[in-house]
């Protein structure tokens, strides 16, 4: 009987979980592990046989000074976005929260951006960049904007922040439109019997309940960043001279234009690690921090 | 409830085994390690049965002529309707190759467009058939031999690049017809920049310095001060090619110099950026004259006006009579080749296409009239009506032609290691010495 009841148990089981563990095990596990196996294999050339290659292309990976180099900069550009990013959408989801005039409409005008493809966005501003803002720039005597930003390595650089952030934003404000509503009032009433300000409201009682929405929201701006591709190719191009180009990017070129293909997988497992291993960090000491209303 | 239990077991026993079975499905077979990569595959005895039912697969690149494709395609089932042709075209501007992703996948391509340059590099171990025995090869001074020498490649498109010159302009410029042939030193070209300026357009030239035109295009032009642009390629891999005292090398560099100089450049003041639409935008309206580009602009510039572009060459030096000075660089830029791994009669099938593009009435009139493509066949009696097209066909009549030079490097290094140090020289990051070491090295690094 107890033998019969288990195996009903893991029909019902199977019978719901089944369809979902076959896409995700064709559209992740399965290409991660192929992935996996090319990283430890020789791939010369795309219809090459292949061979066993030991760890040699996670040597090359490491040895690969231009690898590091993206990835550094990726590093910088993931730290500027996070946090302007989450500032910026948390400080908008407090004003569309507090009573604004007209804040359902701000709440979808901020959140439109996000609806734009990053490809199509990254054309749309570098068409800015390259000469609306130089057109004001000049007519308007404006020196920073006179030249286009995209040819200066750290001007290309900060165009790519304020893109990320403009596309960012509104979804992350989103999030935290979801945690201010949710916060418990009574204990907002509280604090401000009990003598609280504004400001302490907000350092002491707010932002602590808030710390479930940071956790989602700094988690999907830190993988979102550090696999940042289509706003990369469309805006800067990695240019110019690839000193705006990002390790997703850089992975790209090595292994399907420089047809290095093992290495550049290998090097995309490294992202991966390292992606992962910051993730979980991050979640973690999020998760800790939790409060209970 | 029991029916359900039951069933819902069933199924999912299925759908594991399912899983089980496509993980386990056997690799497509791997190239036989003996036959030699490189070289040419002389196509199986013709036995195959012309009315039997076949199909193929084509990548084609060329992104632009998608639509176009699968007209021909149309066109030429009706005429073979045991032939069935899926045609696969890479986007434009997409990273990855359809070629490439096709293969990934496991399926056999039997005609395949590449780029000259990378038949014998990226696609070395591409199997491809020889058609040194077909019938257009004698139609045709450009059919491609790979580094054996067996003749792989159709070439599909004709294509050039120079300096590109709005007509009205520089006409306006001159005060009157403007004969492109006459900038055949710097000098010239520098006064002709002058009149252009003292005709009221305050920069003659929209620069545009994408990583593959200052690279892959510009900077492979010095491979033809010899006759064939290999040997250069030669005995710089060997290390023996003095670049940083080459006459030639260094006057391209003094020419670009000129060309994304404060004084003429449009963008002289930031010279890098992506410039590219702005410049063609610029070029076509008339605001300024000039860029460095090739035939495929006048898409763009066909959006902003329909007059007329022409092509001059890029000078060298003060030596008029230096060909360098006097020629535009023209060559096939897209080889179709046929996979040796294909079957017989995929093979076959191939190779009647090819043929029916060369030798049908449909087919000349689709490559030139439709696509707007330079044939590089005697037979096709088509002229192309874009005008950086017909310029490019005019140079090739009067002989002042010399090779695509792109085609003689590998252009993923040219575009992804090469081009971003040329771009800055251009931003004087660095100094002509240090990029001569760049390509010194890159070179010797080949060897």
């Amino acid at each position: 009987m107890k033998k019969k009841h288990l195996a009903s148990k893991v029909g019902n089981q199977l019978f719901f979980t089944t369809p979902t563990i076959i896409v995700f095990a064709f559209t992740v596990l399965i290409p991660f592990a192929y992935g996996l196996y090319l990283t430890f294999m020789n791939m010369p050339n795309i219809s090459s046989t292949l061979t066993f290659n030991g760890i040699e292309n996670y040597i090359t990976a490491f040895r690969d000074v231009k690898f590091w180099k993206a990835l550094l900069l990726t590093v910088r550009y993931v730290l500027a976005c996070v946090i302007l990013v989450n500032v910026l959408g948390f400080g908008l989801g407090y004003l569309v929260t507090s009573g604004l005039r007209g804040q359902n409409f701000f709440r979808s005008a901020l959140f439109t951006p996000n609806m734009i493809g990053g490809l199509v966005m990254g054309y749309i501003w570098q068409f800015i960049f390259v000469q609306s803002l130089p057109t004001i720039g000049r007519q308007l005597g404006i020196e920073i904007l006179r030249l286009g930003w995209l040819g200066d390595a750290t001007l290309a650089f900060l165009a790519m922040v304020i893109v990320t952030i403009w596309q960012m934003s509104g979804y992350m404000m989103l999030i935290f439109i979801a945690g201010f509503v949710s916060l418990p009032k009574d204990v907002l009433e509280a604090a401000s019997i009990d003598g609280a300000n504004g400001w302490k409201r907000m350092r002491y009682v707010t932002l602590p309940l808030m710390t479930p929405s940071f956790v989602i929201t700094f988690f999907l701006t830190l993988r979102n960043c550090f696999m940042v591709y289509d706003i990369n190719y469309s805006l800067t191009g990695g240019g110019p001279y690839q000193s705006t180009q990002m390790v997703s990017m850089y992975i790209v070129q090595k292994a399907f234009m420089e047809s290095k293909f093992a290495v550049g997988q290998a090097e995309a497992v490294i992202l991966f690690v390292v992606v992962a291993v910051i993730s979980l960090i991050q979640v973690s000491i999020g998760k800790k921090r939790e409060v209970d209303a | 409830m029991k029916k359900i239990r039951t069933i819902a077991t069933i199924l999912a026993v299925l759908m594991a085994v399912m899983l089980a079975t496509a993980c386990a499905a056997p690799a497509p077979a791997p190239v036989t390690p003996e036959e030699p990569a490189s070289e040419a595959t002389q196509a199986p005895a013709a036995t195959v049965d012309p009315n039997a039912k076949v199909s193929i697969i084509i990548a084609n690149g060329k992104g632009e002529l998608t639509a176009k494709y699968q007209a021909a395609v149309d066109a030429f089932s009706l005429e073979y309707p045991n032939i069935q042709i899926e045609q696969y075209t890479g986007a434009v501007g997409d990273p990855v190759s359809i070629l490439d992703k096709l293969m990934a996948s496991g399926t056999v391509v039997s005609l395949a467009m590449l780029e000259p340059g990378s038949v014998d590099t990226k696609y070395a171990d591409f199997n491809k058939v020889d058609l040194s025995g077909e019938a257009w090869v004698d139609d045709t001074v450009f059919a491609f031999k790979d580094a054996s020498g067996a003749t792989v490649g159709f070439p599909f498109a004709i294509e050039g690049f120079g300096l590109i010159y709005n007509a009205a302009v520089v006409d306006n410029a001159v005060g009157g017809a403007f004969d492109p042939w006459s900038i055949n030193s710097r000098d010239k070209l520098i006064e002709l920049l002058g009149k252009i300026k003292a005709s009221g357009v305050e920069f003659p030239i929209a620069y545009q310095t994408e990583a593959w035109s200052v690279g892959n295009h510009y900077s492979s032009m010095f491979l033809n001060q010899a006759d064939d642009p290999a040997s250069v390629v030669k005995q710089m891999t060997e290390g023996s090619f003095d670049l940083a005292g080459n006459a030639t090398w260094n006057g391209y560099y003094e020419t670009m110099s000129l060309l994304a100089s404060r004084d003429y450049n449009k963008y002289g003041e930031r010279p890098l950026g992506s410039y590219y639409d702005d410049a063609h935008v610029s070029v076509g309206k008339g605001d300024s004259a000039i860029l460095f580009n090739g035939n495929w602009a006048f898409d763009s510039f066909q959006a902003v006006s329909g007059e007329k572009f022409g092509f001059m060459p890029v000078p060298v030096d003060n030596d008029p009579a230096n060909p360098l000075n006097n020629k535009i660089c023209v060559g096939p830029t897209q080889l179709y080749v046929i996979n040796a791994d294909a079957s017989p009669e995929q093979q076959a099938a191939a190779k009647l296409f090819l043929n029916w593009l060369v030798e049908s009435d449909y087919g000349k009139n689709w490559l030139v009239n439709d696509c707007q493509v330079i044939s590089a066949f005697a037979n096709n009696p088509n002229k192309v009506t874009n005008p950086l097209g017909g310029a490019i066909a005019e140079a090739i009549a009067q002989g002042r032609t010399m090779p695509f030079t792109t085609n003689y490097v590998n252009g993923a290094d040219y575009f992804n290691l090469l081009g971003p140090e040329v771009q800055k020289f251009i931003d004087q990051k660095i100094t002509l010495s240090d990029l001569a070491t760049v390509f010194t090295d890159y070179y010797k690094s080949l060897g």
